[in-house]
């Protein structure tokens, strides 16, 4: 008996997942049409067939978008996707952007991208198109699986963006879903959940699709690149795949670059890059890419370096499937706080993965019969692998590939006849590339380092009687199989591509001075000599004349590097292309990237953390004042952070957000004369001479500041607190604010304050969201410490110091009411709130080993303090103190970090954007016209 | 040896020396014995949130102290005292990472790497509040 569900779009799934289906089996006859159609001279028949079908796919998935969309906004919440990430609330932006808000709408997404860029690819027509769209149909095909969403027993193959909720797995068999009238019964239907609030910016409406283009633009030169392994056209698929390669670097480095302006303008870890893997896994494919398409370039002019060029532009492409592969297939597990979870696609996206790499490492092979060999070996390893125990499998394939491919650099892929000379221009554009190649591996092998624990897990036995028999502690690490990036995880990929960027980035220097073929070396040096006197010149006004001291040597190698750059391709820019700017993007986006990473550097190794606790437990005041990164603010205090004074003053919610409001006031430095007698950390110290105070007491107060160990009467008496500086006019507020989110713990959002020369970051790292309780009388929760006689707290306004603990004598006993027998200490305590005084002592009462309470009321100081017992080996009361909330004043705990000339990190990726986008542009004039000079 | 294969040579020793300092730099996660019996040398400890004992914060005394409870891999239960401010999502986190060392018998953490927990989970909770509405 068929159920008919009132109110549900029950069609939709069905056309839905049959539209899928369709385009499935059209990109499939697609491959075969194409194919078909690229043998030997070509077959236009088969090519108009293989066309067809490929319309058919194209057409099939825009309606999949379009029908998701209609889902969307018309709020369908009994489709799965549409519950998990849409709900009415959201603006129509971020409704659009919903759309990509899981992992079916990602692959959607990739896949609408391939689509478009497909379209150009066939009105081009041309000898090309047949066997490029062959691989590109592939690849389709291949992403298409993905979404299928059908079911072998228990096995999911694909994910289904057109679920309905009632058919989920886990839903299966539960009684509401055998309501007719579900929809309307059951109340999660009426909303959806919406995008996680962390989401819920315009970075996630331009982020992802400027991405995603950047990942799908790495398809095709790959799908070149194979088209020329196939014809045996080596060079030829050169030239018309550079401006794609050119495109998918601009773009994708777009894509790059806002992530982190996101992260840097809406989360909280402090900066714009964190290495995180999902970070890494966009970058890699992007440094290869970069790599590949430098030499396509020089390929233009002389033929170089083809298997490298096949193995970037390959790998470019592989390496985005292999990111898809980390962030979706939930094996990055525990090492990441990103990472997405096991949707069960794992195996799926692994054999996408392999078979595409290996069929690239194939058809590099030249023999076609070699071919069907290897391709036998490797359907034998995955049934293997299927079948049995996927790891060993996994691992001899992947051997396999890497043996292969040094066959095919050796025999089969065309070398030049006579070596490079050293001075060439290709020879370094090669260097370059291999420089690349080396630090993409290292963020590549660090970031999956997950995976390697999982290709370790087979061997467990191995390496533990290894260990047992040579004690080697790498043995038993490897039995563990669970490696972790180092504590310190920015050092460990900095120690590595520190160097690695100085080496690349002095390249973008010197190389393009250098001429194809060969260069007159004194000529050369003629040319770089002058960028390099202004560079090293520039540096040095850097080192003496501002406060930048770099952390150790390669930095400031790679500050060096990054001037050098600058200043060389602006020689450039000027004396050779003679300010053609149009046609200078290279110039352009070689500027861009050197002041983006000398923006980078500058503003992470110099950024200054100037929040330090000011107030806080008053005992640390008298130990070394450690390194403590955050500043507790009582509402309407005033302190000094900096170079400011800052002021909480207000606090308000908007939407989802709390807000705290934070005045920033000018800093106007105090002037000491000599003889001037301060307050500080406990201890009083008198001014040497004459002297403007620093930000900072301690910088200072060897040179300027005597201590006074036994301050006498004249002392006491003139002393005042030190400080830096006092409050000047306001200069402007911070909001920082927290976002409320059930689902991933409340999430604070910094507030930024941009400024031509830094910016100043702040955000809360603790703020209290919610009333306080209270009991009937409005007392808050009492609080429990431990003091000695001499210590002192702040409670509220009120500085509490306990001057003794005596011990009752008898005389008084009888006027507190207390026997004899009785054993009572009395604590003398002083409260002490804008210069009034008053002095109370609770008493704690022991009468036959019981504890008498002694609760004494302070009420008109909002205060209550019960003494709970006494240690009499450390001389230790600990007593619990109540506020009313009357008093209690609200606080907030900030960090705030300075990153100076950060503009320039922002301003250098505008430029690298433009000049890319100038470069491409080129890229594609000289396509269409082979004689124009470069 | 022609120059080509020079840079090639390089290049592999740059990758294999790349390989080598990420093995010896990396950490293994440990257990709480472990660590406490190597007291001042750092280690990583995995294992999840104790829920059933609170998570201790007062920053008007200690902006930089978190208390809490955290089970390791061997099912061990210790006190953790966190030097930082207390990191949101905590609470709803999956998994804790610490990195801290033994001093004095009480383990302090220096860092902490938490995974937040999964998108997909969510809506399990509302569909139990389904369940209920409908019976």
């Amino acid at each position: 008996m068929d159920i008919v569900y009132t109110g549900e779009w029950t069609w939709v799934a069905r056309l839905g997942q049959l539209l899928i289906a369709t385009g499935f089996a059209a990109a499939l006859l697609a491959v075969f049409g194409y194919l078909k159609g690229s043998l030997g001279d070509g077959n236009e028949e088969w090519k108009r067939f293989g066309r067809k079908a490929y319309w058919v796919h194209v057409v099939s998935f825009f309606s999949v978008i379009v029908l998701i969309y209609i889902l969307i906004f018309n709020h369908r919440y009994e489709f799965q996707y549409v519950w998990k990430y849409m709900n009415n609330g959201m603006p129509t932006s971020l409704q659009f952007a919903s759309f990509w808000g899981g992992q079916e709408g990602g692959f959607l997404l990739w896949m609408f991208w391939h689509l478009v860029l497909s379209i150009f690819i066939i009105r081009k027509k041309g000898v090309w198109e047949g066997p490029v769209m062959t691989f590109f149909a592939a690849v389709q095909a291949s992403l298409a699986c993905m979404l299928l969403g059908v079911y072998f027993g228990d096995y999911q193959f694909g994910l289904d963006p057109f679920l309905l909720t009632r058919e989920a797995p886990n839903n299966l068999g539960l009684p509401w879903t055998k309501l007719a009238d579900y929809l309307t019964r059951v109340p999660m239907f009426e909303d959806g959940q919406g995008l996680n609030p962390l989401l819920q910016n315009y970075w996630m409406v331009i982020h992802p699709p400027t991405l995603f283009l950047g990942f799908a633009s790495t398809v095709v030169p790959f799908a070149f690149a194979l088209a020329g392994l196939w014809k045996k056209k080596y060079i030829e698929w050169m030239r018309p795949a550079t401006p794609w390669a050119f495109f998918g670097v601009m773009i994708l480095g777009t894509g790059i670059l806002m992530g982190g302006a996101w992260a840097y303008e809406a989360l909280s870890f402090g900066g714009f890059w964190a290495w995180d893997p999902v970070e890494n896994s966009s970058l890699v494919p992007w440094i290869l890419l970069v790599g590949g398409a430098h030499l396509l370039m020089v390929n233009r002019t002389k033929v170089t370096s083809v298997f490298s060029a096949l193995f970037l532009i390959v790998g470019a492409h592989l390496l985005i499937v292999y990111s898809t592969f980390l962030t979706k297939s939930g094996i990055l597990g525990d090492t990441s706080v990103h990472s997405f979870v096991d949707s069960g696609i794992l195996p799926q996206l692994l054999v996408y993965l392999l078979a595409f790499a290996g069929l690239a490492t194939i058809m590099m092979i030249r023999s076609t019969k070699e071919r069907w060999v290897y391709i036998g070996v490797f359907a034998i390893l995955f049934f293997v692998g299927y079948f049995g125990q996927a790891v060993i499998p996994t691992i001899i394939y992947v051997a396999l590939l890497g043996f292969l491919l040094i066959k095919a650099y050796r025999k089969d892929i065309p070398k030049p006849k006579v070596e490079e000379e050293l001075w060439s221009r290709e020879f370094w554009i090669f260097i370059g590339s291999m420089v690349l190649l080396a630090a993409a591996i290292h963020i590549s092998f660090q970031t999956s380092l997950n995976v390697f624990n999982k290709l370790l897990e087979p061997f467990e036995g191995v390496f533990t009687s290894l260990y047992e028999s040579t004690e080697w502690p790498m043995a038993k690490s490897l039995a563990d199989h669970s490696f972790a990036p180092n504590t310190d995880y920015k050092q460990s990929y900095h120690i590595v591509q520190v160097p690695l960027a100085f080496l690349f980035i002095m390249l973008i220097g010197f190389v393009q001075w250098l001429k194809y073929k060969n260069t007159d070396m004194k000529k050369f040096v003629k040319k770089i000599s002058r960028s390099l006197i202004i560079a090293a010149v520039l540096m040095s006004v850097l080192l003496l004349f501002t406060e930048f001291r770099a952390s150790d040597f390669p930095v400031a190698a790679l500050v060096f590097a990054c001037i050098f750059a600058f200043t060389s391709n602006f020689d450039y820019l000027i004396s050779i292309a003679k300010g053609k700017w149009d046609r200078s993007g290279a110039n352009i986006a070689h500027i861009g990237f050197s002041l983006l990473i000398l923006g980078a550097v500058i503003s992470t190794s110099q950024s200054e953390i100037i929040s330090q606790n000011q107030i806080g437990n008053i005992q640390d005041l008298n130990t070394d004042l450690n390194n403590r990164e955050d500043m507790l603010l009582m509402q309407n205090d005033t302190l000094q952070m900096g170079d400011y004074f800052i002021s909480y003053t207000d606090r308000y919610v908007d939407g989802i957000h709390h807000k705290f409001t934070v005045q920033y006031f000018e800093n106007i430095p105090r002037a000491y004369e000599k003889d001037d007698i301060v307050y500080y950390g406990g201890m009083v110290f008198e001014a040497k001479d004459d002297h403007i105070a620093s930000r900072n007491f301690i910088e200072q107060m060897a040179d300027n500041w005597r201590r006074i160990d036994f301050p006498n009467e004249r002392h006491a008496k003139e002393a005042i607190r030190w400080s830096s500086g006092t409050k000047g006019d306001s200069l402007f507020t911070l909001e920082p604010r927290i976002q409320l989110n059930e689902q991933m713990g409340n999430a604070p959002e910094p507030d930024t304050r941009h400024m031509l020369h830094k910016d100043v970051y702040t955000h809360l790292k603790w703020a209290r969201l919610s009333e306080p309780e209270t009991d009937e009388e409005g007392f808050l929760e009492g609080r429990a410490h431990d003091v000695h006689a001499g210590d002192s707290m702040i409670v509220s306004n009120i500085l509490v110091t306990f001057d003794d603990i005596i011990a009752l004598p008898d005389s008084e006993k009888a006027a507190n009411n207390i026997f004899v027998d009785d054993i009572a200490l009395q604590v003398r305590m002083t409260l002490k709130e804008k210069g009034e005084e008053k002095v109370i002592n609770p008493l704690w009462i022991v009468r036959d080993s019981q504890i008498i309470p002694d609760m004494v009321d302070v009420d008109d100081w909002g205060m209550r303090v019960l003494i709970n017992r006494f240690d009499p080996t450390t001389q230790t009361i600990n007593l619990t103190i109540w506020e009313h909330e009357s008093i209690r004043r609200d606080f907030i705990v900030m960090q705030a970090v300075i990153f100076p000339q950060i503009n320039v990190l922002w301003i250098g990726c505008l430029i690298m954007i433009l000049g890319t986008t100038l470069a491409v542009r080129h890229r594609i004039r000289l396509a269409r016209q082979p004689k124009l000079e470069e | 040896m022609n120059k080509t294969g020079i840079v090639l040579i390089m290049l592999i020793a740059i990758v294999v020396g790349t390989f080598i300092a990420t093995f010896t730099g990396a950490s293994t996660s440990v257990s709480f014995d472990e660590a406490f019996e190597n007291p001042g040398k750092e280690f990583k400890i995995s294992g999840t949130l104790d829920k059933t004992n609170p998570v201790i914060y007062n920053p008007e005394e200690d902006t930089e102290l978190t208390t809490f409870h955290m089970i390791d891999e061997n099912n061990v239960k210790r006190e953790v005292k966190l030097r930082k401010a207390k990191p949101n999502g905590l609470e709803q986190s999956e998994k804790v990472h610490l990195y801290g060392q033994f001093e004095n018998g009480e383990f302090f953490a220096n860092e902490m790497l938490m995974k937040c927990p999964s998108k997909y989970d969510e809506n399990n909770h509302l569909l139990e509040t389904a369940e209920a509405s409908v019976q």
